[in-house]
């Protein structure tokens, strides 16, 4: 690969406060990612994670710095020609419309035509595993099938670009471990690029060809690891235990470095 | 799309729908059953009434209770009538434009409400005013200013059920769930999908019991404003069997008034609430 597909550079994000000096969420956050990887971005909750999706979904504006994808610097004013698809930590579906017309939604809103939309939604419930539940209504099915459509959802409009926001952090482990497993044999398959979201270390490392570790508030990278063991990968393997305990070892280290100087900050 | 990205989804169905176990019946949340009980309990109940008031009858004079057979024939009586119709028919009416008004004016009274801080601190307090205040005084007062007509009716219908629809509505947009608006935003939904396909839906149960509501509210004062100043309508007939202390006469109005409720209860607004809310699995079960 050439050019990176997507390029986080040296971006800072700021909120401005009323009669307070404005809040720095993201300051200087450098990452390159190639097409059809997997990049995680592992962090403490609240550090920002979700602000960054946002920017690169065109929702909201850098204050300073690039967001560029496939050649072109995405803002709210300049939404990226690239196909980004969303997968939230809550399902996010409509109770009042069946799992079929779920993961229609976002293509109708594309026109995509009547007969390849219906083509679609097939194929990606599917490949989800809930081919036979599309006329069931979302209330019906179990949290898990339900992050399943939504996962249906976010691929249906065929992204270039996935975004998960911790897709798996509200479901029981025993589901969460299968939807891994099952996430990463998806991505396989469509060779997209995604960008997922955890502060779940040992999902991060499992699923991801590549980590991004970064600091809480405001947010930088704190280390960037390639992880470079083959698919399919089993939950088990040494090697990624071996990455799963180096980066937690750091993590809690940084941790506690942010604590001392908030404390000293007091 | 281009035939590219066809390919690699095509490639994929095939690839990954083995590893990925398909999901059994079993995983399900119970669903929800309906069945002709509810309708038989329903009619059970009814009948246990009949009968009460059929033993009740035989035991006092038909001046303070007539029977439910002498009720239901001179109901039937009073059907063969074409000024019983004009009555009812004009009971409707003030009924429905009343509730025109206060679903027009709820509506955007309690949309106000719940889309603005401002709006809801400052109208709040009145609608809550105008929800206690005892609705044979909008009838007084409607009838004082604007004669014994129709108008006097419809007025005071209407500001009787504005604010029960304006609270309803104001509770319905407080609980619009704001995560399937974002959802919407990240997909790049339009302003217009946002608000028909995402806000809308999530209003119309709110609506719905708003009018069911509103319509038993409706009613009642209708029926009060013609029985104190009109010279038309159900409540002139109950006023005008009750100065001659005719009993059978007082329910019979009062039966056929009720069926017509009903009616509209059964035939329009369940089945609408059903419709619309299918999505929902019973709590009750």
């Amino acid at each position: 690969m050439a050019e990176p597909y997507l390029v986080i550079d040296n971006v800072r994000k700021q909120f401005p406060r009323r009669g307070e000096p404005p809040l720095t969420v993201i300051d200087g956050l450098n990452v390159a990612v190639e097409h059809g990887s997997l990049l995680s971005i592992l962090g403490p909750s609240g550090c920002g994670k979700s602000t960054l999706l946002n920017m690169i979904n065109g929702l909201d504006d850098v204050t300073s710095g690039r967001i560029v994808i496939n050649g072109h610097t995405v803002g709210v004013r300049s939404r990226s020609a690239v196909r980004i698809g969303v997968v939230f930590q809550e399902p996010r579906l409509l109770p009042w419309r069946t799992v079929r017309d779920n993961v229609r939604l976002p293509l109708d809103e594309l026109d995509v035509p009547r007969e390849e939309a219906d083509r679609r939604v097939q194929r990606y419930l599917d490949l989800v595993g809930l081919g036979d539940f599309g006329d069931y209504y979302p209330l019906r099915l179990s949290g898990g099938m339900q992050q399943r459509v939504a996962l249906a959802r976010g691929l249906a409009i065929e992204p270039d670009l996935l975004l998960a926001d911790e897709p798996f952090s509200a479901l029981d482990e025993i589901t969460a471990r299968k939807l891994r497993q099952e996430f990463t044999d998806i991505w396989r398959a469509t060779g997209r690029t995604v960008l997922f979201v955890t502060h779940n270390i040992r999902e991060a490392v499992f699923l991801s060809t590549r980590m991004l570790v970064v600091t809480a508030r405001p947010c930088t990278t704190h280390m960037d690891i390639t992880i470079d063991v083959p698919y399919p990968r089993v939950p088990e393997d040494d090697r990624l235990f071996e990455i799963e305990k180096q980066v937690t070892r750091d993590f809690i280290r940084m941790e506690e470095a942010a604590g001392a100087d908030q404390g000293a900050a007091v | 799309m281009s035939t590219g990205t066809t390919g690699t989804g095509e490639v994929t169905a095939g690839d990954v729908a083995p590893v990925v176990q398909v999901a059994g019946k079993a995983d399900l949340v119970t669903p929800e059953r309906r069945s002709w009980r509810g309708v038989w309990l329903r009619a059970l109940s009814l009948l246990s009434l009949v009968v009460v008031w059929f033993v009740a009858s035989l035991f006092l004079s038909p001046n303070v209770l007539p029977g439910p057979v002498t009720v239901v024939a001179t109901m039937i009586d009073n059907l063969g009538e074409p000024e019983t119709y004009v009555d009812l028919g004009t009971t409707v009416y003030r009924v429905v434009a009343g509730m025109l008004i206060a679903v027009a004016a709820g509506l955007v009274i309690g949309l106000i409400m719940g889309l603005s801080k401002f709006g809801e601190e400052f109208l709040d307090s009145w609608v809550l005013v105008a929800f206690t205040v005892p609705s044979v005084v909008y009838g007084i007062l409607a009838i004082l200013w604007f004669g014994l007509n129709d108008v006097a009716a419809v007025v005071a219908i209407g500001v009787t059920a504005t604010p029960a629809v304006a609270i309803n509505m104001w509770q319905g947009v407080k609980a619009i769930d704001l995560s399937l608006i974002r959802m919407g935003r990240a997909f790049h939904f339009s302003r217009a999908s946002i608000l028909r396909k995402l806000v809308v839906p999530q209003v119309i149960p709110f609506l719905l019991a708003a009018l069911r509501y509103a319509l038993g509210l409706a009613w009642k004062i209708a029926t009060v404003v013609e029985l104190i100043g009109l010279s038309s309508g159900v409540g002139y007939q109950l006023g005008y069997w009750f100065g001659l202390f005719n009993m059978t006469q007082v329910l019979a109005w009062t039966l056929m008034f009720t069926i017509v409720l009903l009616l509209i209860e059964f035939v329009i607004l369940k089945p609408t609430e059903y419709w619309l809310t299918r999505w929902r699995p019973s709590m009750q079960n």
